[in-house]
């Protein structure tokens, strides 16, 4: 069975230890939340599970393969910045064609949402444009897992319905972990949620436990899951 | 393919302003040495200025594009050390 293994993360930024013996576990199929308060490390361990970050110390495999590299990784994990990320002097049609194979690529450029921008540069779209571009072109790819850091930020109401529907199509045959301060929506799709306090990772099974652990308010409106 | 079109697009950022600049001194350098080495030479050292400046200062976001198709920043340095010296070579030997 494929299986995405993160274990024994750790991380400090000066005195701070930021990830404590972090361990996290995904499968394709499942949608985990990953929540916590600014600064709790949620896009510190997305970014070293990626690649694009040194950690102390680190143990990544997948389906019993230990991974270090960012080549290794290009056909098993990818990864959506918190900010926009795509090349500004790039045309919208030709990035697809560089991040997606060919199939998945028609697939975008099929998008009613993409095709007013095909033609265009990056640098000729809103924020929230780039940032709706930018999660079609990662869930789409041909990978197992995807880390999403904040997809719904900068997004509107209706792209926030299609980027949750698009998320739990294809989780269907990939694995995700979303960190994002919407916790409504991001609740919303998980299957699993995972707070992240002081260092460390908790799971958890009741909303309760979100407003007992100091992440969510004592008035905030419960949810249907977890 | 991809990873080398993935290239492309990152090294193409580089190309025109490494060039201008390049012509630029040269012109101004023509006392002091042939007009095509003078390019190949400027062109050499311009290219990693520019794509520090690009990349490390200015867009350090747009590496994320690259990470996801595999291209890690030792490898975007390398390409760019490279390319540059070969084509820089290239100027100096025409």
């Amino acid at each position: 069975m494929s299986e995405l293994h993160v274990d024994s993360i750790r991380k400090r930024f000066g005195d701070k230890q930021i990830l404590n013996d972090i361990f996290i576990s995904c499968k394709p199929g499942q949608i985990i939340a990953l929540l916590g308060r600014n600064g709790s490390g949620k896009s510190t361990l997305l970014k070293i599970i990626f690649g694009s970050l040194s950690a102390d110390n680190k143990f990544i495999k997948v389906d019993d393969r230990k991974i270090d590299s960012l080549y290794q990784k290009r056909k098993l994990i990818h990864y959506l910045a918190q900010d926009n990320f795509l090349p500004n002097h790039v045309k919208i049609k030709n990035i697809i064609r560089c991040f997606c194979d060919t199939k998945n690529a028609a697939l975008i450029m099929g998008n009613d949402l993409i095709i007013p921008f095909l033609q265009k540069k990056v640098n000729q779209l809103s924020g929230g444009e780039k940032r709706i571009m930018e999660i079609l072109l990662v869930v789409h790819s041909n990978v197992k897992y995807v880390l999403l850091d904040e997809p719904f930020n900068g997004s509107s109401p209706l792209h926030i319905e299609i980027i949750k529907e698009l998320i739990k199509e294809h989780s269907k045959n990939k694995g995700f972990i979303i960190t994002d301060h919407d916790y409504k929506n991001v609740l919303d799709i998980s299957s699993t949620v995972i707070l992240m306090d002081s260092g460390n990772t908790r799971v958890i099974k009741e909303f309760s436990e979100l407003i007992d652990y100091g992440y969510l308010p004592a008035t905030s409106e419960r949810t249907q899951h977890p | 393919m991809r990873i080398v079109y993935g290239l492309w697009l990152f090294y193409i950022k580089l190309i025109i302003p490494s060039l201008v600049v390049s012509i630029a001194l040269s012109c101004l350098m023509t006392a002091a040495s042939h007009f095509l080495v003078g390019i190949g030479v400027s062109y050499i050292f311009l290219t990693p200025t520019f794509h520090y400046l690009t990349y490390e200062l200015r867009n350090p976001n747009e590496y994320y594009f690259y990470y996801n198709i595999g291209l890690s920043k030792f490898i975007l340095w390398t390409n760019t050390l490279v390319i540059s010296t070969i084509i820089g070579m290239l100027f100096m030997l025409i």
